[in-house]
C-alpha cells in the first residue's frame, strides 16, 4: 500500500490535475492549522500554486475555524473560495460541515467526521437546536460523501477525537491515491517530535479506514 | 553479433532516455523553487509559504530594520514575533502600550535608523497623539506603522479603518493584498518614508495577515543597518504650522531652521504616485473599471477577469492622472475597498464620479467584500446560493479551567455589580453569564468604577475587573487616580502572566519575554501598594471559598482596594490537567446552572431524544468550578 511516487508521476499527476479549492472546517484546537500546513507541504513538492486563507474567530474559545484551500497550476488570486466552487469540503465537527455544505460545486466531495461539539449558543439557551439529526442531513446530501465516525475506529494508541485532522490526512491521501511514504515523510518533518509517533499511527489508522471503506464501495 | 546489436542500441537507447528525463524532471522541480543567475548558476531567490504577517517581517529585515516596537492586537500580532523568532538581529520590544511603542520607535527613528511599529487600528486610537506628533515632522531613519484592520470583524473588533488616519495627519497608507506584496510594500515604505519625510502606515488586514501564499525571497540578503542623521532636530508640526501661516515674530532665524516644508512633501509624493510601479493600471475591456486596493483586487480580478483596473498599492494619496487615465477609458467606473468608503470619498472629491457603497452598501449589511458579493451585484445571472438557515453561530466562550470563569461565578453569585475590561473575561459580559455591567476599552474598568462610584457618592461599591495586560497598559493610570482623587473602589486584577487574548505575549510582570531579565520584572503587589492603595490580597483562583471571602471583603471594607487574582493562564502555559469531571445523568436535574457558568467543557447533548447535559473530557481540566455550582451534587471528580 506505501509506496513512494517518481517524479515522473508526480508531473503524471499535474497534467491530470490542474487544482482543486478545498475548504478545511471544525472547531478551535482540532489542528486545521496543521492539516493544511501538512498538506501545503505536499503540494508545495508538487510545484502548485497555492494560497492558503485561515479564518479564525475565537477558534481557541469555542468558535469555528474554516481555512480556504486553493491549489492550482496557475497562480491562484483570490484568497477565499466562491461559494459554489469547492471541491472538497474537509470538515472534523458535523455541525461545521453543515455550514458549508452550500458552497460545493455539483461534484463536490464531502469528507467529515461526525464528531460534535455543541455550539455554544445552543449550550446557553440562546439559540434553538438545529431541527433534524445532522449525520442524516450530510448523508441526505446529493454530492458524494464520505463520513468517519470516530467512535467507529477508537484506538488505545491515540485519541481520536483529537487526532481527527492527521487520521483524515491519511484518509484524503488514500482517497486522492497520494503517496504515503511522502505524506508521512512531511508529517514526520513538521510534527513535534514527541507527537511523531502518535501521529503517524493516526495517520496510517485513516488510510487503512479509507482503504477498506473505499474496496468496500 | 548481428542480431544482438539491434537490442543493445535499444537499450542504450532507452537508458540514454531514462537519464534525461531523471536529470530533467529534478531539474525542473527545483526551477520551480528556485531562481538561477543564468550566467553563473548561482541561486538568487528561492520562494517560500509566508502569511501575511510572516512577509511583513521579512520586509523589515530586508529594509534594514533596527528597532521594532509595538503592543499585541489582532491580527497583527504575529508580524512582532516572527521578527522576533526570525530575525534576532533587530531589537524587539512589546511596549507597555501602543503610545509607548510608538514613541519608542520615534525616538529610534530620529537616532537615524530605521524603526518600526506594530499594532492593530483599535491600539493607534491609543497612539494617536504620537503619530500626531510626528507626522509632518523631519524623519531620519524611515518610520513605519505596521497596522492590522480587523476587516470582516473576524476576530470581534469594531469595525475600524486605520485608513482615516491617513486622511486626518495627511500621512501616506500602503495597503497589500497578498504576501508577496506585504514584503516588498514593507521595504518601500521605508524609503518613501525617509524620502518625503514623513510617518508611513501600511495596512495590513486580518485576511492579508492569515493568507499564506507564496514570496520569493532573497537567500543571499546579509542584514544591513544604515544610521541616516539628515536633520539635527526633529519638532512637531506645530512650529511649522506657525512658520506657515505667517505669525508674528516666525520669520526668525531660530525658527525658520526648524522649518519643514511638510506640505509641499506630500504634493511632491501625490504628484510622484502617477509613477509608482506600486499602482498598477490593467486597461483591458472598456464596459468595467474598478478601483482597487488590498484583497479585493483579487476578487474582482477572479469575478471580473476582463475588466480593467486600478490597483493601488499606495491609497493615500491618490495618483489623480491614473484615475483620471482609467475613468476616460471605461464607461462605469466601481471602487471595491474593504472597509470604510474612503477611497470613494477621496476620489469624489477629485470630481470623478464613481460607484462604490450605494451599490455596494457598508456595514452593517456587509462586514467584508467577498468574491460572491461582487459577483451577484456585477454578473449578471450569476448563480446564488444559500446557505443551510439552521446551522447555529458559535458565541465565544472561556476556556476550560479559566480564572475568568472563578470571578464572573462569585460577581454573579453574590449579585456584585462590575465593569469589565478588555481581557479574556469580557466574556463574562454575555447574556449567557451576565456577570458585568459595563465594559468599554482597554484599561478602562477602573475610572469606569471609580466614575460610577463618585457620581453615586461613594454608597455602592461599583467594582473594577481588569486584566494583567489592560493594568499595565492603561489601567495603571486609572489607579492612580483612583488613589489620589480618594476614591473607595475595589479592584480586581486578574493576574495570568502573559496578555491571553492574543495568544500569550509577555507583559511587564511576565517571567518570560524578548527582553526579560529577573530583576526587571514588575510585580503588581508591589507597585499598587507604592501607588497607594490601602488594602491588597493575592489570592490563587483556584481556591474558590479563599477568593470568594477575599472579595467579598474588599467589596465590603470602607477603602480602596486591589484583589490580585493569580493564574497563570491555562492554554498558553499548558497547565497540568486534573482528571476530568463528569456528570452522573441519574442525579443531574438538567437545571443547566453549569452551563451558565460559561466554560467550553460543558455541553448540551441529544441522546435518544432527551437531552443530557455532559463534560466533554478532552476538554475538561477538571478544575471543579462547575461541582460549586451543583445542588443536586451529580457533578462528580
Amino acid at each position: 500500500m506505501f509506496y513512494s511516487m517518481s517524479y515522473g508521476s508526480y508531473k503524471k499527476l499535474k497534467m491530470q490535475d490542474t487544482g482543486k479549492n478545498i475548504i478545511i472546517a471544525g472547531v478551535g484546537g482540532q489542528g486545521i492549522l496543521l492539516f493544511s500546513n501538512l498538506l501545503s507541504k505536499f503540494y508545495m513538492k508538487l510545484g502548485y500554486e497555492l494560497k492558503i486563507s485561515d479564518v479564525i474567530g475565537l477558534g481557541q474559545r469555542g468558535g469555528g475555524v474554516e481555512s480556504h484551500f486553493r491549489y492550482s497550476n496557475k497562480p491562484v488570486l483570490s484568497p477565499f473560495i466562491k461559494a459554489g466552487d469547492v471541491d472538497y469540503v474537509i470538515s472534523f465537527e458535523q455541525t461545521e460541515t453543515l455550514r458549508f455544505l452550500h458552497c460545493l460545486k455539483d461534484d463536490g466531495i464531502i469528507l467529515t467526521s461526525t464528531y460534535e461539539l455543541t455550539s455554544t449558543s445552543v449550550n446557553t439557551g440562546l439559540q434553538k437546536v438545529m431541527p433534524g439529526c445532522k449525520t442524516e442531513m450530510i448523508k441526505r446530501s446529493e454530492n458524494k460523501k464520505f463520513i468517519i465516525d470516530p467512535d467507529e475506529h477508537k484506538s488505545p494508541d491515540f485519541n481520536i477525537n483529537k487526532m481527527m485532522n492527521v487520521v483524515m490526512l491519511g484518509y484524503y491521501a488514500e482517497l486522492r491515491g497520494y503517496s504515503h511514504d511522502d505524506m508521512i515523510q512531511i508529517v514526520r518533518e513538521n510534527v513535534p517530535e514527541k507527537f511523531v509517533e502518535g501521529n503517524i499511527k493516526a495517520y496510517e489508522k485513516g488510510a487503512a479506514i479509507a482503504c477498506t471503506e473505499l474496496v468496500a464501495k | 553479433m548481428k542480431t544482438c546489436r539491434p537490442n543493445l542500441d535499444v537499450r542504450i537507447i532507452y537508458l540514454f532516455l531514462a537519464k534525461c528525463y531523471k536529470t530533467y524532471s529534478k531539474k525542473y522541480e527545483k526551477v520551480k523553487e528556485s531562481f538561477y543567475n543564468m550566467k553563473t548558476g548561482n541561486k538568487i531567490a528561492t520562494m517560500k509559504m509566508m502569511n501575511g504577517n510572516e512577509a511583513v517581517a521579512r520586509g523589515a529585515f530586508e529594509a534594514g530594520v533596527k528597532v521594532a516596537a509595538g503592543f499585541p492586537g489582532t491580527p497583527s500580532t504575529e508580524v512582532m514575533d516572527y521578527t522576533q523568532q526570525r530575525y534576532p538581529d533587530i531589537y524587539c520590544e512589546w511596549s507597555t502600550n501602543e503610545k509607548v511603542g510608538l514613541e519608542v520607535a520615534i525616538g529610534a527613528s530620529f537616532a537615524g535608523y530605521r524603526s518600526l511599529a506594530i499594532m492593530k487600528t483599535v491600539g493607534l486610537h491609543v497612539a494617536a497623539d504620537a503619530l500626531g506628533g510626528a507626522a509632518g515632522s523631519q524623519i531620519n531613519g524611515g518610520l513605519v506603522l505596521v497596522v492590522g484592520d480587523d476587516v470582516g470583524r473576524i476576530a470581534g473588533d469594531d469595525y475600524n479603518d486605520v485608513r482615516h488616519y491617513g486622511n486626518m495627519f495627511n500621512i501616506p497608507v500602503l495597503e497589500p493584498s497578498d504576501s508577496q506584496e506585504a514584503k516588498d510594500l514593507m521595504v518601500r515604505a521605508f524609503e518613501i518614508s525617509e524620502e518625503y519625510s514623513t510617518p508611513v502606515i501600511l495596512k495590513i488586514t486580518s485576511v492579508t495577515c492569515k493568507t499564506t501564499g507564496r514570496v520569493v525571497i532573497d537567500e543571499d540578503y546579509t542584514y544591513e543597518v544604515k544610521c541616516r542623521e539628515k536633520y539635527p532636530v526633529s519638532f512637531s508640526k506645530v512650529i511649522m504650522t506657525t512658520i506657515m501661516t505667517k505669525a508674528k515674530g516666525s520669520e526668525h532665524p531660530k525658527l525658520t531652521k526648524c522649518f519643514n516644508d511638510f506640505p509641499a512633501h506630500m504634493n511632491r509624493l501625490a504628484q510622484d504616485s502617477n509613477d509608482f510601479d506600486i499602482n498598477r493600471l490593467e486597461l483591458n475591456g472598456k464596459k468595467i473599471g474598478v478601483i482597487t486596493a488590498g484583497t479585493p483586487y483579487y476578487y474582482t480580478k477572479e469575478v471580473l477577469p476582463e475588466a480593467s483596473f486600478l490597483k493601488l498599492g499606495l491609497v493615500m494619496p491618490l495618483p489623480e492622472k491614473m484615475i483620471r487615465e482609467l475613468a476616460e477609458h471605461v464607461e462605469k467606473l466601481y471602487v471595491i475597498e474593504d472597509g470604510h468608503d474612503i477611497l470613494e470619498k477621496n476620489i469624489k472629491d477629485l470630481g470623478i464620479s464613481v460607484i462604490g457603497k450605494e451599490l455596494f452598501p457598508k456595514f452593517p449589511e456587509m462586514m467584508r467584500f467577498t468574491p460572491d458579493i461582487i459577483e451577484e451585484k456585477l454578473v449578471p445571472n450569476a448563480p446564488k446560493r444559500t446557505p443551510l438557515e439552521a446551522v447555529p453561530f458559535r458565541l465565544p466562550v472561556s476556556c476550560a479551567g479559566c480564572s475568568h470563569l472563578f470571578i464572573s461565578r462569585i460577581l454573579k453569585k453574590h449579585k456584585i455589580k462590575a465593569a469589565a475590561d478588555v481581557t479574556c473575561g469580557l466574556i463574562g459580559c454575555f447574556p449567557h453569564m451576565e456577570s458585568y455591567s459595563l465594559q468599554k476599552c482597554m484599561g478602562s474598568s477602573i475610572a469606569l468604577a471609580h466614575g460610577y462610584n463618585i457620581a453615586k457618592d461613594n454608597k455602592e461599591n461599583f467594582v473594577a475587573m481588569i486584566g494583567d495586560g489592560g493594568f499595565w497598559a492603561t489601567g495603571i493610570n486609572g489607579l492612580m487616580n483612583l488613589i489620589f482623587n480618594d476614591s473607595k473602589s475595589t479592584v480586581i486584577i486578574v493576574d495570568n502572566s502573559c496578555l491571553a487574548m492574543t495568544g500569550g505575549q509577555n507583559v511587564a510582570s511576565s517571567e518570560f519575554g524578548f527582553n526579560y531579565k529577573p530583576e526587571n520584572k514588575l510585580d503588581i503587589a508591589t507597585v499598587c501598594e507604592a501607588i497607594g492603595v490601602k488594602d491588597i490580597v493575592t489570592v490563587d483562583a483556584y481556591e474558590f471559598e479563599n477568593l470568594e471571602e477575599s472579595i467579598l471583603n474588599a467589596v465590603k471594607a470602607k477603602t480602596n482596594s486591589v484583589v490580585i487574582v493569580k493564574k497563570p493562564c491555562v492554554t498558553k502555559f499548558k497547565l497540568p490537567k486534573d482528571t476530568p469531571s463528569y456528570i452522573d445523568q441519574d442525579l443531574c436535574s438538567k437545571c443547566r446552572k453549569c452551563i451558565n457558568i460559561g466554560c467550553l467543557a460543558i455541553e448540551s447533548k441529544r441522546k435518544n431524544g432527551s437531552v443530557e447535559i455532559v463534560i466533554n473530557e478532552d476538554i475538561c481540566t477538571g478544575c471543579g468550578l462547575c461541582s460549586t455550582v451543583c445542588h443536586t451534587e451529580a457533578i462528580k471528580n
